[in-house]
């Protein structure tokens, strides 16, 4: 009898577990969905908390990324959390995280949108906004309204070895069997269906079926080439290409200032079906309390130093007009193409995927993985 | 005046309730996860449609399966290294080291004093192209190019692993030879059994419950590793643990990801099941 009675008070407790996950699981409000909400007034900007939550990419939390607002609020407690690729930035956003900003990069707008993660940017309230292009402004539009602020920029391309690899005139060379154990691949999903794009001339926002299983079966048979697949640009490929291990690398062009700056023989290559570009931008969360001191915020990530430093320190492209325009260090005009006028012209930028080629793509390359 | 009862309550209640709160409730939401339909990642206030789409997806995906396969052959593998090469060290500790025995035990725990991290990366210099290994080969004249197949590979993972479950592996056969009673020893000295019969039919006989402990208390948590494969393992050491991060993170497919946790733990517990009943313990031991 007692025995039953403890069974029961076990089930009871397991029965009451279960029915609040589902509970808390159960309800159909949408997370965060107050969308394009208009700006908190400044009286607002009072109660709010002077502390931000950030949630960024590795290595971004570095006060020389975000210097000027330092300087102008230091009572303020900035905090970082972190994802390694977009679709766990976005993870993180659909999963209640608490950050008041976020970054990520072009591609993934519509989500945020879509779902009311990302709150309208007031941007009259932004002092640096008339220093960032407009065709970059234009990346952080959706249905006529601004809801993201462009921030770093720069190209993918072919990193490699100069002393090991002939010119590089395609991306197919991350293909080429006879680099076998040399070469190093994002480890990205679409970021793979990317690349197999340019070298098939296939349309990235149109990818068949039949394309993404010739795609999946193309990368499962480059696999072995690989040494690693990379997922931090500075921590996993940048000593490697620096230590001779890869010669070949699907990279960003900072990992290409670095290794240049450091007197490697590298190149970066220009290929033939044009390199990749890419902008990152920062969008407030629609959950925020503190829309004011994030508005705030991102506006001095466009400021002299937090751009300056994001250029010269970390070879990362910035919005501000101004300071791009005031680049001469002969390295950082190698690594932007400063010096190539035509380059924005064989450049492909990273279009808009939808959430079903999001998933695909996705679930494509966790196959790849597993074989 | 509290009871018996009362008193155990009050000392067992609070490791079940942390019990509860952080192994129980996050084992229920995976499963919750595992059954709800769509992918990316859900907020806890989304709606919940059940569904058993991933665990089809999962079991009829071979790779994933295959990956998995790879994964229990490599984990058992590496409890199978970490307990044989443990196995001295407690002999040691036990019946050689006196009273000393202390002092080892001490240097035996100093690895976890340092982060899990820094030592798998001290690994991942000393198997690299210009390591400790490569050197040693090198200077010896055995190589004269450095061995790539050292890092970003299966058998840097196991060797990481390895060295990583040694000093913890060495713990419960330490405690299981403490047990053993020496007149037992005496008693079979003074049957005539030498030293290495005595070893073998008396001393690895009654260690062996601890050992059994050993090998599968290294064996469950190593096969969903993903970090270790993750920083030395490159794209041919990568494990069933990796495809579930890439899930639950690159993917941002949080049914998918959980769904593939459940038919690990499900797999691992069956495994282990059958293994100690194929074993029968009383029977080894008796």
């Amino acid at each position: 009898m007692r025995a039953r009675s403890g069974s029961r008070r076990v089930a009871l407790v397991l029965v009451t577990i279960s029915t609040l996950v589902l509970a808390a699981c159960g309800s159909d409000q949408p997370g965060g969905a107050s969308g394009a909400a208009t700006p908190s007034t400044t009286d607002q900007a009072a109660e709010e908390p002077n502390e931000l939550l950030v949630l960024e990419w590795s290595g971004y939390e570095a006060e020389d990324f975000w210097a000027d607002f330092a300087i102008e609020r230091p009572e303020t407690e900035v905090t970082f959390e972190f994802g390694d690729t977009d679709a766990n930035i976005l993870a993180q956003m659909q999963g209640g995280s608490q950050a008041d900003i976020f970054h990520f990069y072009t591609g993934w707008q519509q989500f945020y949108v879509d779902q009311g993660l990302v709150r309208e940017i007031d941007t009259s309230r932004l002092g640096y906004w008339d220093m960032v292009p407009d065709d970059m402004k234009a990346l952080g539009q959706i249905d006529g309204k601004q809801y993201f602020v462009p921030w770093d920029w720069g190209f993918t391309s072919i990193l490699y070895n100069t002393e090991q690899v002939p010119e590089v005139t395609s991306w197919d060379v991350l293909f080429d069997e006879q680099y076998a154990g040399h070469i190093s691949m994002w480890n990205d999903g679409p970021a793979a269906v990317t690349v197999s794009s340019y070298v098939h001339g296939y349309d990235e926002t149109a990818i068949t079926d039949e394309q993404l299983a010739a795609i999946e079966e193309e990368w499962i048979a480059q696999k072995p080439l690989n040494v690693f697949y990379w997922s931090s640009e500075y921590e996993d490929l940048c000593p490697a290409v620096q230590d001779g291990t890869v010669w070949i690398a699907y990279a960003w062009q900072g990992c290409y200032a670095t290794a240049l700056a450091a007197g490697d023989p590298v190149a970066y290559a220009t290929p033939e079906e044009g390199r990749n570009s890419w902008v990152g931008l920062y969008g407030i969360s629609a959950d925020t309390d503190s829309y004011e001191l994030a508005l705030e915020f991102v506006d001095l990530k466009l400021a002299e130093l937090a751009c300056g430093n994001a250029v010269t320190l970390f070879y990362y492209g910035c919005a501000n007009e101004e300071i791009m325009a005031g680049i001469d260090d002969p390295i950082l005009v190698e690594a932007f193409g400063l010096d190539d006028p035509s380059i924005l012209e064989s450049t492909n930028f990273t279009p808009l995927v939808t959430e079903e080629q999001r998933e695909a793509w996705t679930a494509m390359w966790e196959r790849v993985q597993a074989e | 005046m509290v009871g018996r009862r009362g008193l155990l309550k009050f000392v067992a209640g609070p490791p079940f309730l942390v019990l509860a709160a952080f192994l129980l409730v996050p084992l229920v939401l995976i499963a919750a996860f595992s059954f709800r339909a769509g992918s990316g990642a859900l907020g806890p206030t989304d709606p919940w449609v059940p569904t058993v789409e991933q665990y089809a997806e999962a079991l009829g995906t071979p790779a994933f399966m295959r990956r998995l396969g790879l994964s229990i052959v490599t984990a058992a593998l590496v409890a199978g290294l970490a307990t044989v090469l443990a196995y001295p060290v407690a002999y040691f500790l036990t019946f050689r080291a006196g009273s000393r025995a202390p002092l080892y035990l001490t240097l035996l725990l100093i690895p976890f004093a340092v982060s899990y991290l820094l030592r798998v990366m001290a690994w991942k210099v000393m198997l690299g192209p210009e390591g400790g290994i490569n050197s040693l080969l090198s200077a010896v004249g055995l190589t004269e190019e450095p061995l790539q197949l050292l890092l970003y590979s299966r058998p840097a993972v196991i060797i990481t692993l390895v060295y990583i479950w040694i000093p913890f592996a060495a713990l419960p056969i330490y405690a299981a030879m403490q047990r053993i009673e020496r007149h037992q020893l005496e008693a079979a000295a003074d049957l005539g059994a030498g030293p290495w019969a005595r070893f073998w039919r008396v001393t690895v006989p009654l260690s062996l419950p601890g050992t059994l402990v050993t090998f599968f208390m290294v064996f469950i948590p190593t096969i969903g590793e993903y970090v270790t494969p993750d920083l030395v393992g490159g794209t041919d050491g990568s494990m069933y643990g990796n495809i579930i991060q890439g899930f639950f993170t690159r993917s941002a497919n949080w049914p998918m990801g959980a769904a593939m946790a459940m038919i690990m733990l499900v797999l691992t517990l069956v495994v282990v099941v059958v293994a100690l009943r194929i074993i029968d313990l009383r029977r080894v031991t008796a």
